[in-house]
């Protein structure tokens, strides 16, 4: 029986990547492929046969294997430990709609009335399971490869990531197994829960006393990453958590092998203890078809949305609070907005934009009031600059709340007694919302973190330096217009591939498709800015002598709006009219 | 209230409606009909704005779709097969959303009769996901109807529905007519086109075999036999196949 099993999925792998090989006959797949496994050769490849991997230090100049007294493997086998801990409470603390073995409809539909037994369905999913971890580990090596100090070759690394991988899968099954059977004996969630959080007390506090007993020293002077990493490694392997650290620390013990020596000691207590979770799950006498058979379900309808253009995430189990009142009455735009916004998480909400900004306004000047060094104001600034030229360049790829999400729906909004322009414009406006509001409380914050710093300077006036935050605050909603105004058009221009690049898992070819889009969004936008950027800077090369800086800023700031609004107002229509011809069902059609 | 003068839709090189020209009155109600790919759904999107015809002309309540897009599509009401709605609307947002959309200033005293006819006001409150196919095809129609348009294009208007169902929607679409409404519908269903239609309009690879009312077109294939079924007028009109 289980040979049957093994052609289903051999079978079905050899097919996914004979037609992956065959859509490489399209240019658009062609092309995103070369550019993907270029990604891939420069990224990654070149790390594992050069040395172009990045140099872990303890302290200025000190290479880490250098330093006396320090194991950089024990420490990274410590925070690994550590992490896998918390995973696994996290598994089983919190409720996931995910069986302990998950099939898809097509294995529910011919395997489960099948005459095979449930050991050996277990079994097949177990065997099922492993092509993935087997990519992933294959993965996982090409990313852990940059970090040659931890020494090792490549293929203890993947037999490293492997034996961490399905150890930990073993876990996930076992533990919704036994969940399930916690369940049905009567356990609750709740108690469960109750169990796990008193368990979790326990261990905080017998920890937090044996720290405030034992506490290392914190490293002094000018120490580098390296010792700050050793303290903590010596903070959390200490007292009680030392032991519950163990299992972790076997799991991942081969991986930080040096040696293949070292690994094949490492692996023979991982191994066993990869075969105690295995008999843990291969034995549960737990029923599992009918978890397994709704989550297939779910599965099949998600897999359904996207494929015909929704959204990724799920369904909205229950109805949202409604942003604002719709009135019948007024721009139809504005329905867009508000129909949107009640499709994005609740916290997108004016009460809590408001909140958000009487806590920055009270909580930045009270940190740069006490901030003797000005060292928390340079970070609250540095990471709102981040902050916002993220959200101004991936933003846009994020915040989908618009014509991308409601493609599927075209046919419905173009029967609507609209101009395409409107639609376009309509559907623009939530994430144009949503980024503008995160940026302007980020400039906010950048604001307030270093006005006491600018006001040393003499010519930053205060007058000068509201007219410069309002006129910034003020670019913002065109410049998010504009950046969403990009990915829209990939959508309307490059229906199907854009289709494509929003599915998950869509191999090579997809992530190079993926990346051609960042890059060309970027090179757009550059182009787009130019004329914005140069105008409003000679603006206020010819004019600030005359009327003064806060004048010529304030004047170059209406130029560029102007420039901007126009080349927004342009786009928008220009998509309009191309929304106006677009035929996706024609256009999808392979 | 619908015409339609030698409509053309091409994509590409393939030509899926050649030459199609026809109009339907208020009260009646046009069921367009033919094998697969014998563009129903060409002409029935074409007529409702949702994809350009290649040339040809088509006016909705006398005003030409092609220059007057927004005028004409406040007259109509397209009816998918399958109802599109937003996920994370309710069925009372939805037509909030709809009567914003169109401008339907007592949107509230339409709605709620509405709503009862199709019996969802129960689920006013609901999400799409919450409710079952039938119950999504009613929000469909009655954000649909919420604007009364003067015209409607329902694409297989029974997908889907269970007995009640199907016999609640030829009653509706009746109804509809009776009022004044300009009807066409796409189905392979007959019997639907028997108990509904007024007119019969068939198509075969994009070109209209026949077109009248229903003792019409069997009067034209029937070939003079008596009691000849609907289903055996469609295989003579056809030829049997799809090509």
């Amino acid at each position: 029986m289980l040979g049957a099993l093994l052609y289903l999925r051999l079978t079905s792998l050899k097919n996914i990547l004979l037609s992956r090989l065959r859509r490489l006959k399209q240019p658009k797949y062609l092309f995103g492929a070369i550019v993907g496994a270029a990604y891939f050769y420069f990224v990654f490849f070149r790390r594992i046969g050069g040395s172009g991997g990045p140099k872990f230090t303890v302290s200025r100049g000190l290479p880490v294997a250098a330093l006396p007294g320090f194991d950089l493997a024990s420490a990274l086998g410590v925070f690994g430990a550590f992490a896998i801990l918390l995973i696994l409470l996290f598994t089983w603390a919190l409720p996931t709609e995910k069986p302990g073995l998950a099939f898809t409809e097509a294995e529910v539909a011919f395997l489960f009335p099948a005459p095979i037994s449930r050991r050996k369905l277990i079994h097949f999913r177990l065997f099922g399971a492993q092509l993935k971890i087997l990519i992933s580990a294959l993965f996982f090596t090409l990313f852990s490869r940059g970090a040659n100090f931890l020494g090792g070759g490549l293929i203890t690394h993947v037999l490293g990531w492997w034996l961490i991988l399905t150890t930990l899968n073993l876990h996930f099954m076992g533990a919704a197994l036994t969940i399930t059977k916690l369940i049905e004996s009567g356990v609750s969630a709740w108690r469960r829960r109750l169990m796990l959080l008193g368990g979790v007390t326990l261990i905080v506090i017998v920890s937090a006393v044996s720290l405030w007993r034992n506490a290392p020293p914190f490293p002094q002077g000018n120490f580098g990453p390296g010792a700050f990493a050793h303290w903590l490694a010596q903070v959390i392997d200490a007292g009680l958590l030392h032991w519950l650290l163990i299992p972790g620390k076997i799991v991942v013990a081969p991986f930080l092998a040096p040696d293949t020596g070292a690994f094949l000691r490492a692996a023979a207590p991982a191994v066993t203890l990869l075969i105690a979770h295995y008999l843990w799950v291969a034995r549960q006498e737990v029923s599992f078809e009918e978890a397994s058979m709704a989550y297939a379900e779910k599965r099949a309808t998600r897999v359904a949305r996207i494929r015909s253009g929704g959204g990724i995430g799920s369904a909205p189990a229950k109805p949202r609070r409604e942003p604002f009142r719709l009135r019948v009455s007024g721009r139809p735009e504005l329905a867009f907005l508000w129909k949107n916004l009640l499709g994005t998480r609740p916290y997108f909400h004016w009460r809590v934009w408001t909140t958000s900004a009487a806590i920055i306004v009270i909580g930045v000047p009270w940190i740069v009031r006490h901030d003797e060094n000005g060292a928390f104001a340079a970070v609250i600034s540095l990471v709102a600059a981040i902050f916002t030229a993220y959200a101004l360049m991936l933003g846009p790829q994020l915040a989908r709340q618009d014509l991308r999400s409601d493609l599927p729906n075209s046919d419905i909004l173009k029967t609507y007694p609209l101009a395409g322009w409107q639609v376009l414009l309509g559907e623009t406006l939530t994430p144009v919302a949503i980024l503008t509001g995160l940026i302007w409380l980020a400039l906010l914050a950048a604001a307030l973190a270093l006005g006491p710093r600018a006001a040393t300077i003499t010519w930053l006036t205060p007058g000068f330096r509201l007219t410069a935050g309002l006129c910034i605050a003020a670019t913002v909603p065109v410049l998010c217009a504009l950046q969403l105004i990009i990915p829209n058009a990939a959508a309307l221009l490059f229906p199907a591939w854009f289709q494509a690049t929003r599915q998950r898992g869509g191999g090579i070819d997809v992530m190079g498709q993926r990346l051609i889009f960042v890059a060309g969004q970027l090179i757009v936008i550059l182009i787009a800015l130019c004329p914005a950027v140069i105008g409003a800077g000679l603006v206020i090369f010819a004019s600030q002598w005359l009327i003064g800086a806060s004048a010529a800023v304030v004047l170059a700031t209406i130029f560029a709006l102007t420039v901007l609004g126009a080349e927004v107002g342009c786009g928008l229509w220009w998509l309009g009219e191309r929304f106006e011809q677009l035929d996706l069902a024609t256009e999808l059609r392979p | 209230m619908i015409e339609v003068s030698a409509l053309i839709k091409r994509y590409g090189d393939f030509t899926a409606v050649r030459d199609l020209s026809f109009a339907v009155q208020p009260g009646e109600v046009l069921g367009l009909v033919g094998p697969n790919g014998a563009g129903k759904t060409s002409t029935l999107r074409s007529l409702a704005g949702i994809i350009p015809a290649t040339s040809g002309t088509i006016r909705i309540g006398g005003v030409d779709l092609a220059t007057d897009p927004v005028a004409a599509k406040r007259q109509l009401a397209f009816f998918p097969d399958e109802p599109r709605l937003f996920d994370y609307l309710t069925v009372r947002q939805h037509l909030n959303f709809v009567a914003r959309i169109y401008g339907v200033a007592d949107y509230e005293a339409i709605a709620q009769p509405l709503l009862e006819e199709l019996e969802i006001a129960e689920k006013a409150d609901q999400l799409p996901g919450e409710l079952s196919r039938g119950m999504k095809q009613k929000l469909a129609i009655a954000c649909g109807l919420l604007h009364s348009p003067r015209v409607m294009f329902f694409d297989e208007p029974l997908t889907g529905l269970d007995p009640l169902g199907i016999r609640r929607m030829k009653d509706s679409i009746l109804r509809r007519a009776r009022d004044g409404a300009a009807i066409v519908l796409s189905s392979h269903l007959l019997h639907l086109l028997q108990e509904v239609c007024s007119h019969v309009l068939i198509l075969k690879k994009g070109e209209k075999i026949a077109h009248g009312t229903l003792a019409e077109i069997s009067a034209q294939f029937a070939q003079g036999e008596t009691g000849v079924s609907l289903e055996e007028i469609f295989i003579r009109a056809t030829g049997g196949s799809e090509n």
